[in-house]
């Protein structure tokens, strides 16, 4: 608000120079927000977990026969 | 002495129930015994469709032989604003990198996934198989019959004699004729046997092969529908969208639009526009919607897609508009909230964010990544109390160690935000851990290590960083200005330019540029 005093001055240097440098600072990568699944997606993850398990489960049988 | 129930009648209640595998149990003794039972057979088929019945509208995974072997696009650069594969074109005014994570596709992160998100199209091969498809699986498929084969094996395994139904034995011709049956073999055909005979072969051609008996059989139970003088609704639209499991995509349109002149169903219509969707005509699939409000006005799915559409041409804000339509329809939806809670925690606004994502939780919703969301909101929206402990349930439901690398990385950023810089290293040390391909949290960890003076450490983490993520600016601008500092310009210019092309409207990143040619004129 420009129209109220600031009981603060500004200091500026009366002698010698005055410089500003920009220093670039390295930046984070931002905060991620996790998405929510869809209800078709979980089925299909749920799915795709059961047949690996399935896959797994026939491996292991057909191997321990020959051993 | 008990009094047994009517098996078929059991097998109904368990269908019923949804325990099909009982179901199936049933109707197999009842088979075994009379072999023509039509009922039992119709039932066992339903049964064991719905065992592995996905919503077709849903789905829509985009191979890479899809992907990068297009033939039905126009043209290579389209105009902007009209196609869904430049996610840069948008004039909404998208949320600008600075604030808002990008995924691989270069589109802003989504409150919401779904099989067909983050289906944009990477320019070059090398992408393509880099960009993860869904939440957790980091590949693509390799053709769309990928995700199939993988399904069909768990049914094939599950009966040990073979499949249910040989296919290759049936006379089609016969089935057809009765539509009391006829359609249950039809889905049970697009639904679970696809998958079944692809799995030995694993090749897209048996797949495309198989995909043409089944329109085959289509074909045929669209013949013996004659007598209704092609005016089944119905099977116009299984006709069509077997046509865009093969990739005929016009044949497809023009299956659903004759179905559509028979019958006005909802379901057409999302067929439909994810017919347009796949040709990258969105203003068409977006007017398409439009169409359809007009006879189903105020339909939710209707409005949905609308919604998606925006947001995959990355205008949040008419998406947003149009999720807020969807929950005056239905104020449950979870989509809806989550995207618009996600759009107003990326615009500086977590207090809202919090409130949407409380009422998911009112709603029931219980798992990791809401509890994930609800603890940034916490922290942002300065709610200290809550923030740990939200985020201690996330890592009890984390499923995967992908999700539990997300947690972690995020409560590197409250670490960070609250000034404990050790346990934030140690929080993204973590994320590191647990998925080693985490990009986001090697840059920040590379800033981290940097402030320790650790250059050269510092270095080869943001290198990792930005090969794992080309998509995102910060690794490349951070390697750009540390490469200025330690004086190797080359580098440091190279990395630079790959920031702009990243983010071209970055500040830093330009005045980083001007320096650089300065000190490359001055040379």
């Amino acid at each position: 608000m420009p129209e109220v005093k600031s009981i603060f001055r500004e200091v500026l240097p009366k002698q010698g120079q005055l410089s500003m440098e920009d220093v670039p600072t390295l930046v984070l990568c931002k905060p991620k927000l996790l998405p929510l699944k869809s209800v078709t997606l979980e089925k299909l993850e749920k799915m795709q977990m059961e047949a690996q398990e399935a896959v797994k489960q026939q491996e292991l049988a057909s191997k321990e026969p020959s051993q | 002495m008990e009094v047994t129930m009517d098996p078929l009648f059991l097998a109904w209640s368990y269908f019923r129930r949804r325990k099909f595998q009982q179901c199936s149990d049933i109707c197999s003794k009842i088979l075994a015994d009379s072999p023509y039972d039509q009922a039992a057979w119709s039932l066992k088929t339903r049964a064991l469709t719905e065992m592995v019945y996905i919503d077709e509208v849903e789905v829509d995974q985009e191979g890479i032989a899809e992907m990068m072997l297009d033939e039905s696009s126009i043209a290579q650069v389209a105009r902007p604003g009209t196609s869904l594969r430049l996610p840069g074109t948008s004039q909404g005014g998208g949320p600008t990198p600075a604030v808002r994570p990008m995924t691989q596709s270069g589109r802003p992160i989504t409150g919401f996934v779904r099989p067909s998100t983050q289906s944009g199209r990477p320019g070059t091969m090398e992408q393509a198989i880099k960009t993860p498809r869904t939440a957790s699986t980091a590949r693509p498929v390799t053709s769309a019959s990928g995700r199939f084969v993988r399904l069909g094996t768990a049914s094939m395994l599950t009966n040990p004699d073979g499949p249910f139904i040989n296919l290759s034995r049936l006379n089609l011709a016969k089935y057809s004729q009765k539509p009391n049956l006829s359609k249950t073999l039809f889905e049970y055909i697009f639904h679970h046997e696809n998958d079944v005979k692809n799995m030995t072969l694993q090749d897209v051609v048996q797949f495309s092969s198989n995909i043409i008996f089944c329109v085959q059989a289509l074909d045929l139970a669209a013949q013996a529908t004659e007598h209704a003088q092609f005016k089944d609704w119905w099977w116009k639209v299984q006709l069509g969208k077997c046509y865009y499991r093969l990739g005929l995509y016009r044949e497809a349109e023009k299956q659903f639009r004759s179905a559509l002149n028979h019958q006005e169903v909802v379901d057409t219509y999302l067929y439909l526009a994810k017919v347009y969707q796949r040709m990258d005509q969105p203003i068409t699939a977006l007017n398409l919607f439009k169409q359809g409000l007009d006879h189903f006005p105020g339909e939710v799915t209707l409005l949905t897609g609308i919604a998606r559409i925006h947001e995959e041409m990355n205008n949040i804000t008419s998406a947003t508009e149009y999720y807020k339509d969807v929950l005056k329809q239905d104020n449950t939806h979870v989509e809806a909230i989550a995207c618009i809670g996600s759009n107003h925690f990326y615009t500086d606004q977590p207090e809202i964010a919090l409130r949407f994502y409380r009422r998911l939780l009112q709603m029931g919703v219980y798992n990791c990544q809401l509890y994930n969301n609800l603890g940034l909101c916490c922290f942002y929206a300065q709610q200290y109390d809550m923030t740990l402990s939200s985020f201690e349930r996330a890592l009890v439901l984390a499923a995967s160690d992908e999700e539990q690398a997300d947690v972690w990385y995020n409560i590197g950023h409250v670490a960070v935000g609250i000034g404990d810089l050790t346990l934030a290293y140690q929080c993204f040390k973590l994320a590191l851990a647990f998925h080693n391909d985490h990009a986001e949290a090697y840059n920040n960890l590379a800033v981290l290590e940097l402030r320790k003076g650790r250059v050269e450490q510092s270095k080869a983490f943001l290198q990792t960083a930005a090969s794992l993520a080309p998509h995102m600016y910060e690794p490349h601008f951070n390697l750009s200005t540390l490469s200025e500092k330690i004086g190797d310009l080359q580098s440091s210019y190279t990395a630079a330019q790959k920031s702009e092309d990243a983010f071209p409207e970055h500040v830093d990143t330009q005045q980083l540029l001007k320096q650089l040619q300065q000190h490359f004129a001055s040379l």
